[in-house]
C-alpha cells in the first residue's frame, strides 16, 4: 500500500527563505519554558550566571520552539473547531515550509540530530531557514509510514549560527 | 556547575541519571502552553485514544529531548559544551510515568583545543522500557587549559 504519492514527493528540496521568529527571546517566555522543562539553570535568568554566554540566555533548544503563530494570523483552532480530524497542530507556521498534502495523517515526532554553536541571548531575534531534506515511505511493524526529514538552521540577527537540527517527522494513516 | 576535565572522564563512565516525574497531565499542559503547541495527543485523552489509537496521553517527545540536553549540559558545565545530540523517539511514554535520563561514555578523542567525549544515551521508565535511544558528542576542556571556546568552534575536519 503506497502512502507516498508523487504529489507529496515533489516537496523534497522545498525550502523556506530565512525568516524571523515572531518575537525576540523574551525573559518571561524563557522563564515559563525553563519552568516547564524543570531546568533551573540560573543562566536562563541572570546576566551574571550567563556571563560565559554574554549574558542571560535561553535553554539550548529554545530557538527551535520560537516559531509560533504571528499576531494577526488566522485562528486555525477556531477554523477547524468542527473538524474531527483536526489534531490541534497548526502546521506551516513553525518552519515556514508548505504543508504536505497528507490530510488526515497523524503526526509523530520521530527524533532529531542537533548541533549547538551558541545559545540565544535574551533580546535576540532568531531566524530560521528550513528545507524538506527527504520524504520517504517505510514499512514498519505498525504498517506503512511516511518519514519526513526537515533540516533547519537557526541564526541570530547578526547572522551567527546558533544551532542546526535535522528532524524526523513520522506521518501515518 | 563543576568543571569536568577531559582527562577525568573514563570510557564506560555513567552520567546521571536525571529523574523527571511522575509526569502528570499538568506537566504536559504546562509544556504545551510554554511552547504554544496544541497537539491534542498530549491533553485530549479521547482524541489520543479514539482518533490516533494511542494507549493514552503521550509525554511530548519535545519535552523528553529537553531532559536529555539538560543532563548533558549540566554535566559538561560552563566550561564544556554539548556539541551534538541525536535521539530517536522509538517508544511512547505515557502520562504518569517517571523518566530516568541516562548517558554513558562510549569513547574519547582529542581535538587541538579540547577533548571530545562520545556518549550513548537514553530515557528509561520505571518498567525499564528504553524509549529514546541516542548519542551525543560533548567537548570538555583539558586539565589546566582554558575552557572550550564559546561560541563553539568545531574541530578541524576528520
Amino acid at each position: 500500500m503506497a502512502l507516498l504519492t508523487d504529489e507529496v514527493r515533489k516537496y523534497i528540496g522545498a525550502e523556506s527563505t530565512p525568516f524571523p521568529a515572531c518575537d525576540p527571546v523574551e525573559k518571561g517566555a524563557v522563564r515559563r519554558y525553563a519552568q516547564a522543562i524543570m531546568d533551573p539553570d540560573p543562566a536562563y535568568a541572570s546576566d551574571e550566571a550567563g556571563a560565559r554566554y554574554g549574558g542571560a540566555v535561553a535553554p539550548p533548544l529554545y530557538p527551535a520552539f520560537m516559531f509560533r503563530t504571528p499576531f494577526g494570523s488566522p485562528d486555525v483552532l477556531t477554523e477547524r473547531a468542527h473538524d474531527p480530524d483536526f489534531d490541534g497542530l497548526v502546521m506551516g507556521v513553525r518552519d515556514g515550509l508548505p504543508e504536505l498534502p497528507l490530510h488526515g495523517f497523524s503526526l509523530l515526532n520521530g527524533g532529531a540530530e542537533v548541533e549547538f554553536y551558541r545559545y540565544a541571548r535574551h533580546g535576540e531575534t532568531v531566524f530560521q531557514k528550513s528545507r524538506y531534506a527527504d520524504i520517504y515511505e517505510r514499512e514498519t511493524r505498525a504498517g506503512p509510514m511516511v518519514f519526513v526529514i526537515i533540516e533547519t538552521e537557526y541564526t541570530n540577527g547578526a547572522g551567527e549560527l546558533l544551532m542546526r537540527a535535522r528532524k524526523t517527522i513520522i506521518r501515518r494513516k | 556547575m563543576a568543571r569536568v576535565n577531559f582527562e577525568d572522564v573514563e570510557v564506560g563512565q555513567e552520567i546521571g541519571p536525571l529523574l523527571k516525574g511522575p509526569l502528570q497531565t499538568p506537566h504536559l499542559m504546562r509544556w504545551s502552553a510554554a511552547m504554544e503547541n496544541w497537539h491534542k495527543i498530549h491533553y485530549d485523552e479521547r482524541f489520543a485514544k479514539e482518533h490516533d489509537k494511542l494507549p493514552g496521553l503521550l509525554i511530548n517527545g519535545s519535552l523528553k529531548q529537553q531532559f536529555i540536553v539538560q543532563l548533558l549540559k549540566d554535566w559538561a558545565g560552563r566550561e564544556g559544551w554539548v556539541w551534538k545530540v541525536n535521539f530517536q523517539f522509538r517508544a511512547m511514554n505515557i502520562v504518569g510515568e517517571t523518566l530516568s535520563v541516562w548517558a554513558k561514555v562510549k569513547g574519547k578523542r582529542e581535538a587541538p583545543a579540547y577533548g571530545l567525549v562520545e556518549l550513548d544515551l537514553g530515557i528509561r521508565n520505571e518498567k525499564g522500557l528504553e524509549s529514546t535511544p541516542g548519542s551525543a558528542v560533548v567537548a570538555l576542556p583539558y586539565r589546566g587549559r582554558e575552557a572550550v571556546p564559546y561560541p563553539f568552534v568545531p574541530p578541524p575536519a576528520g
